[in-house]
């Protein structure tokens, strides 16, 4: 069994959108002065990591880590795909929400304060 | 010059990325050899021939998750716990969700709504208590039943939470029951080896080499792995009661939230 060049392309193509994907989230974070932005840039920053821990533990020709009573061990071994990545990744989804939901709470209470998101003017502000 | 250092950072970030994935091969999706590592977590999770090492669990994830790395899984429900506690902070002194009259959405949305969040309810207990089965556990249970309170908030208003009787106080209570459900599960070990004088380990699931203690791993011919069960239960009601407390709040409304920041000179 291999790859065809299209599948390869494809995977290739996947794991370099991820990585762009990756950057423009970081640009979003570091450079954009709306809080909001700022924490929507987060997100799809988190989730594209997470899907990378995912592509990591990815092999094709797999079948799923969950051990059924019609495969035998040394097949599931030899066949599963590396359940690691997908057990850090379930954690970090729902830690990453409670976080999320945390900053957005943050925003929330700096708007009702000061009247805006923009970072700028925010630094102006006192008390 | 600040642009400057934003855009070099960003693409370094981007070529080392690049590099330790594709060229330094960080990246097993082109070969298909699975990991050592890999190898011995598949080889591990149901085993009965070797009782000392595995965790009795079909689903590797599970096994992994509340077995080999369980005490990681533990520090990342308190970074939970803590991020919920936070929000709660903020928002301290604001006690009343609900009042005033309005109903929500229309007759169609609400008496949909109806149907759906028993199904909701059905799938989250079942992706809880099959989690040493099959894929789920109690992280994504509980983020499925979270979706029940963003649909109440919604579709028949921030009234509803006092209608149905969920109250930001009793979700907070049903969540440190779920928390110290998993703490309980923990220490069971540990107050066993205390009382009997044998050999057991914190967090402990299943016999190892040097002690014979262990949870039942199967009930009434039923699989329930050991600890797996128990903890994805506990964790299920920490993580859904987290967010429904959250969403909750989430959802109040202006002038209830502001009372408090502002003080009590503009209170009405």
């Amino acid at each position: 069994m291999a790859l065809s060049t299209i599948e390869r392309f494809l995977l290739t193509l996947t794991l370099y959108n991820l990585l762009v994907t990756a950057a423009v989230s970081i640009y979003g974070i570091v450079a954009r002065p709306s809080l909001t932005k700022k924490i929507i840039s987060l997100t799809i920053l988190g989730d594209s990591l997470n899907v990378l821990a995912i592509f990591i533990g990815f092999r094709v020709f797999s079948i799923p880590p969950e051990l059924v009573s019609e495969v035998e061990l040394e097949r599931f071994v030899g066949l599963a795909v590396d359940p690691l990545p997908q057990a850090l990744v379930l954690t970090a989804i729902v830690i990453g929400l409670a976080v999320t939901l945390f900053l957005v709470f943050l925003a929330l209470q700096v708007y009702r304060l000061y009247g805006t998101l923009d970072t700028r003017r925010i630094r102006e502000l006192r008390g | 010059m600040r642009r400057v250092i934003v855009a070099v950072s960003i693409a370094a970030f981007t070529a080392l990325l690049a590099y330790a994935t594709t060229v330094a091969g960080a990246l097993g999706y082109l070969g298909l050899e699975t990991r050592a590592l890999a190898r011995m977590f598949l080889a591990l999770a149901y085993n009965p021939n070797l009782r000392e090492l595995t965790a009795m669990s079909p689903a590797a994830v599970a096994a992994i998750v509340w077995d080999f790395r369980g005490v990681d899984t533990l520090y990342e429900t308190v970074v939970f716990y803590m991020a919920i506690i936070s929000a709660l902070a903020i928002y301290r002194g604001v006690h009343k969700v609900g009042g005033g009259g309005s109903v929500g959405l229309s007759l169609i949305v609400r008496v949909v709504t109806k149907l759906l969040i028993p199904m909701n309810i059905a799938i989250a207990v079942s992706i809880a208590v099959h989690g040493h089965l099959t894929p789920g556990g109690g992280f994504q249970a509980g983020a499925t039943l979270a979706v029940v309170s963003v649909l109440l908030a919604v579709v028949y208003s921030v009234n509803s939470f006092s209608r149905v009787g969920v109250e930001v106080s009793k979700a907070v209570a049903l969540q440190s029951t779920g928390l110290i459900a998993i703490a309980a599960v923990v220490f069971t070990p540990l107050i066993y080896g205390v009382l009997t004088g044998a050999q057991a380990y914190l967090m402990q699931n299943y016999v190892k080499v040097d002690s014979g203690f262990h949870f039942p791993a199967e009930v009434l011919g039923q699989l329930i792995s050991g600890t797996l069960i128990w903890l994805n239960i506990a964790e299920f009601l920490a993580v859904s009661f987290g967010f429904f407390t959250v969403f909750m709040l989430l959802s109040l409304r202006e002038e209830v939230v502001k009372q408090p920041l502002l003080g009590e000179g503009h209170g009405s």
